[in-house]
């Protein structure tokens, strides 16, 4: 008798083990519905980041040291040291902006799709919630390599939490751990990133496909008018959409590789609480909140500005509450569909004003300064030696 | 109507009994679990701070020291020695003293901020506040004012 049947026949002598199979069977051979594409493989590419995430975290945190002596240390012997230890920590901090780049291809794809319609609220509200930890992830794992542009962005992050109304000061004195960012902050944030929130989201990723699993992927079928997929048509999970998945993975492993041997992240200066570098910006999924900040100016208008920080993620969660129209196809939902590629625009837009701010670009054969706000200025050179128009 | 309903049977006070029990037991475990959280009253450095190399310091040279764990800039000027904190209003980065200008600089939202601490542009929503600064028998002292 061979190892593997000997292993089956033990387990099938304790255990109801038909039952397990059949139902690994059906989930294996769901049938998902007909229009299942490409366009589909953003969940499990997700899915794909947040485990390559975890264990790249797992290898990093055995050389890692947490305080503001050892951190920025710690780091460099990992990269020049450590086997492999560069390319375990270029993998885990490309994967980081990779992951939220593709957990926001998923949301639209399940947004133009009207994915989020009854009964699949709480499959979104869920998404909304990772969306958010994701973010938060990226955050806090930023000042771990503890290094200037770190530390000062994360000076500048968490004191954009002291706007909030009424609780800011207190907000930000917790998130810091005191009235500054010190070991202290570094530790709150360690913890945060290397236990919390992956609990947290290895719980809500665990609910979030179960509940997808449980209404099956969306027809473009009307709300109420949903047909179950039959088992003999539509697209069968196994192994038909899962071969699709295996081929975008492969992909996004040779694009994640590619960019971490060719575009390889600095470690920095170490930081500095003394002394401020120049053109501190945060990471670019914050770049559009950030920008649009700055247009509230004012202690009143740095509390309105916050509040409309939070207003595109007060409107993700209601979102499913808000459109209550029945179609799905997104040729029958105009303003839902404009209303996503507005939003969409307008956060490229202000994101690359705030990419741009305060730098120094060539539009249409002119050297233009733009300021803060991202208003161009013309250089006008004169006499040889630049001076600015404005 | 059901006989539960009416009168109240002993498994109903068993149901509401476990219900009680553990809202309570569990606020009793939260409470001091938030608390820990709250950072402990600590005092960063010391409140009253020599600023180290301050005599060879020229007019219009600054040097930025920790007091009470937060940075403050002292500047020199012809008349004697001012201190401000150094920490912008804006989003908490640090200016840096413009001798030639005679403003405080703020390196993330290009604001500026005159001798006295006052505004001059940019987006910070208030000035600089002072520190107090003591001169004796040639060393220079900077605290809370
Ligand atoms: C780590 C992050 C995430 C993982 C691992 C994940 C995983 C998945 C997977 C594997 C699917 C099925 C395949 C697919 O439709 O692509 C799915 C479906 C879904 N996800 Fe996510 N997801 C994540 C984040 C999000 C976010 C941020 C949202 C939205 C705000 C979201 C909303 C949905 C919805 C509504 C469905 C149902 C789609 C349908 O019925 O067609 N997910 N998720
Ligand atoms: S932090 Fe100084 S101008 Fe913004």
């Amino acid at each position: 008798m061979g190892l593997s049947h000997r292993i089956k026949s033990f387990l099938d002598d304790r255990f109801d083990t038909a039952t397990a199979r059949t139902i690994i069977d059906q989930q294996a051979h769901k049938r998902l519905p007909p229009h299942t594409s490409w366009f589909h493989v953003f969940g499990s590419l997700s899915l794909l980041l947040f485990v390559s995430q975890t264990i790249t975290g797992i290898l990093l945190l055995v050389y890692y040291r947490p305080t503001p002596e050892d951190a920025h240390q710690s780091i460099q012997y990992i990269t020049a040291e450590v086997h492999f230890g560069w390319l375990y920590r270029q993998i885990h901090a490309w994967g980081a902006t990779l992951m939220i780049l593709v957990v926001l291809l998923h949301m639209l794809r399940t947004y133009f799709h009207g994915a989020y319609k009854k009964p699949r609220e709480l499959t979104w509200i869920t998404g909304v919630l990772i969306f958010i930890l994701t973010i938060t992830f990226g955050f806090t794992g930023y000042l771990l390599p503890w290094n200037q542009i770190a530390f000062w962005a994360t000076t500048v992050g968490t004191e954009s939490a002291n706007k909030v109304p009424y609780i800011g000061g207190w907000l930000r004195y917790l998130l810091r751990g005191g009235d500054a960012v010190t070991g202290e902050t570094l530790s709150r944030f360690f913890v945060l990133h290397v236990i919390i929130l992956p609990w947290l989201l290895t719980g809500l990723v665990v609910i979030h496909l179960l509940l997808m699993r449980l209404n099956n992927l969306t027809t473009l079928e009307r709300v109420g008018e949903e047909k179950p997929v039959p088992p003999d048509s539509g697209i069968p999970f196994f192994p038909v959409h899962v071969a699709k998945e295996g081929v975008v993975a492969v992909l996004l492993l040779a694009v994640l590789v590619t960019l971490s041997v060719l575009a390889p992240w600095e470690i920095g200066e170490p930081a500095d609480p003394l002394s401020t570098p120049p053109h501190i910006k945060p990471e670019w999924y914050f770049l559009p909140s950030y920008q649009l900040l700055k247009y509230f100016e004012g202690p009143y208008g740095a509390m309105i500005g916050i509040v409309a920080c939070s207003v595109p993620f007060l409107l993700l969660f209601l979102w499913p509450f808000l459109d209550r129209g029945k179609e799905r196809h997104p040729r029958k939902r105009p303003l839902a569909v404009a209303f996503g590629v507005l939003g969409l625009v307008a956060a490229l837009f202000l994101g690359y004003l705030g990419h741009i701010s305060e730098t120094e670009q060539t539009f249409f054969g002119k050297r233009y300064h733009i300021d803060l706000l991202g208003w161009p200025h013309e250089i006008v050179e004169e006499q040889g030696d630049a001076e600015q128009a404005h | 109507m059901t006989n539960t309903e009416k009168h109240p049977t002993r498994r109903g006070f068993l149901d509401w009994l476990i219900g009680i029990g553990t809202s309570v037991t569990g606020l009793a475990m939260a409470v001091p679990a938030l608390m820990y959280l709250w950072p402990a009253a600590r005092t960063g450095g010391s409140d009253n701070v020599e600023v180290e190399g301050a005599s060879d310091m020229a007019p219009g040279q600054s040097k930025t020291v920790q007091v009470g764990g937060k940075a403050v800039i002292v500047v020199r000027s012809h008349g004697g020695f001012e201190a401000y904190s150094a920490i912008c209003t804006h989003l908490g980065c640090l200016v840096q003293w413009d001798g030639t200008k005679r403003q405080f600089l703020c390196p993330c939202h290009a604001a500026a901020f005159d001798a006295q601490g006052r505004v001059v542009s940019g987006p910070p929503p208030a000035p600089l506040p002072p520190y107090r600064v003591k001169e004796v028998a040639g060393k220079v002292y900077v605290s809370p004012t």
